[in-house]
Parts: structure tokens; sequence; C-alpha cells
């Protein structure tokens, strides 16, 4: 489910089945040599995550990207954010990221992290088929924790 | 000179019957064009979506067939892809829709090794028999959607949604 007011009166209804949250975890950089790459690592994360919402919308809650700067301190992000899922009582929460920098931080579960691929200068057909390619390869790690004995 | 004479009055009558018929007519032809619109719109729901796939290379195993669509979202247009399970039975083919009547997750066929000849909805381990009808024990309450389907040139042609006819 997409975090949209539509679909949180499913999600409220139906809390029990929905027990897996995504957040995608977004630099933002505005630097001249880096923008072309951050923006292309947002598209690809949200293409990504998309597709992965179309897979699996009855179980999962897609939040929208959290975007900080280059600078943010992510220790404090990733507890904060940890501490509001808890509460919310999701069962599973995945991070996907393309920032190295969450490599180094250990205090969250399941990040997933990914090399961004430059999906903009393909055309229509090419892009799907190398997204299905990346979901892939990221579905496995799904179906892994959700029958993982807890 | 003609008999009938036009009197002046008689003119400028004339001239202000005429005007005011046109500035009449500018105020309510598009008033008369928008209460008809509804009839005049082009009805877009039964158009059918080529796809791919050849008709010939069906066979009874279902396989994915993908399609894209554009969908108007108030100004902004977005391509859709989307995708159905189709399969031949006898000389009919049937194309159901992969949306899980649960929670709306994309079904697959024989994903779950131990049900090799039914539908998996991986979300909650919903199944559906090959013909979309859903089993009993598992969360989905109805049966998958079946999309109309056509035979163009040798090609396969996915229209509207609608309910499973096959159960």
């Amino acid at each position: 489910m997409y975090f949209i007011g539509k679909d949180m009166d499913q999600f409220i209804q139906q809390k029990d089945y929905v027990d897996t949250a995504i957040v995608p975890l977004l630099e933002v950089d505005l630097s001249n040599e880096g923008v072309k790459r951050s923006a292309g690592a947002s598209e690809y994360l949200q293409s990504l995550t998309a597709l992965l919402e179309k897979q699996f919308k009855g179980r999962i809650l897609l939040l929208p990207p959290i975007s900080y700067a280059k600078k943010a301190d992510r220790e404090r992000i990733a507890d904060e954010l940890r501490q509001e899922l808890e509460e919310a009582g999701f069962k599973h929460v995945f991070y996907l990221t393309t920032d190295v920098a969450w490599r180094t931080i250990d205090s969250l579960e399941n990040i997933i992290w990914l090399p961004a691929i430059p999906i903009e200068h393909m055309d229509q057909k090419f892009r799907n088929s190398v997204m299905e390619d990346q979901l892939r390869q990221v579905l496995p790690l799904f179906t892994k924790e959700w029958t993982k004995p807890s | 000179m003609s008999n009938n004479r036009v009197s002046r009055r008689q003119f400028l009558g004339y001239t202000l019957t005429g005007v005011g018929g046109f500035m009449a007519a500018g105020m309510l032809m598009p008033m008369i064009r928008f209460a008809v619109d509804p009839i005049l719109q082009e009805n877009t729901a039964g158009d059918f979506i080529l796809t791919d796939q050849a008709v010939a290379d069906l066979s009874e195993e279902p396989v994915r067939v993908d399609f894209a669509y554009e969908q108007v979202d108030a100004w902004y247009t977005s391509e859709v892809t989307s995708s159905a399970w189709v399969y031949k039975e006898g000389d009919k083919i049937v194309a159901l829709s992969p949306v899980c009547k649960h929670l709306g997750c994309t079904v697959n066929w024989a994903a779950d090794p131990e049900h090799p000849t039914q539908f998996f909805c991986p979300c909650h381990a919903g199944r559906y028999e090959k013909n979309g009808q859903n089993i009993a024990g598992t969360p989905p309450l109805g049966p998958l959607d079946e999309f109309a389907v056509e035979d163009r040139n040798g090609f396969l042609a996915i229209g509207a949604v609608k309910a499973n006819s096959l159960i």
C-alpha cells in the first residue's frame, strides 16, 4: 500500500495483514557535481519500490522516501525511524537505499543497499526489463524474512 | 424603386433583431455543446490493447503477458504496465488478472513448490486453481478476475476486466 489517504482506510482495517514497512532512504545532494547522480538514484529507488508495492501490495506499507541532506546524522535518523515504526507495530521493516553511508550503520536491521542504475536514458521497454531484474533480486529477501521463524 | 419600401423604423428593427439573434446564438451554442457533450464522448472502456504475445505460442500452461496502456490522472498522463496470466483451454484463450482478491498483491503461477498447478500469492499464501477459483482455507474470498481477450491477426489483444466467467 502507498502512504496515501485512500490506502490508509484499508491499512487501518487490515492491520493484522499489513505487517511490513518499506522505507526508502534518499540522500539529497544538490551540488553541481552531485545533483544528477542524486536525482538518478531517487528515480531508481522510487521505481524499484513502486514495483515492490505492486507485487506485495497487501502486505507492505511503502513510506514516502525519507530525504536528508549529505551531512545528515544518519544514526539519529535511524534511531528515530526505528522507534516510530516499532511503536506502530510493524513486525518487519525494510530500508532500501543507494547511499553507501548506511553500510556502516548497524543499528538498523534489514538495510538493503543497492547500487543505483542510471535508468534515465533507457527506453520504456528496456527500463521495465532492467527494473524487473532488480526486483527479482530483492524479492527473495522479503520472502525469506517472512518465512523466518520468529 | 420597389413597392415595399423599408422605412427607417423597420430597417432599425430588422438590424437589431439580427444582431440580437447572433448574440443570443453566441451565448447559447456553447451551452448546448456542453449539455450534449457526454453523449458525444467516445467510449474507451471497450478498447483492446495489443500485446506482443503470439496466439499460436500459447499453451495450457499459463504464461505472463505484459501490456502497457496510458492512464490519465487529472492532467498527468502516465504509462501503466500491467500483466495477465494467459493460457489456452481447448481453443479458448483465457486471460486472468494477477491481482489477488485478498488485498491486491500480484499472484504468480506455480510459485509455491508444494502446489505446482495453482496460482500463489506470496503475501499471505493465498492460492487459486488454474481457472482462478480461490481455494477454501486460504485468505482470498473470491476468484481471480478475467480479462476480455481477442485474437488480432495472430496476436493477443487484452480488453476490459470482468468477473470470472469460468466458475
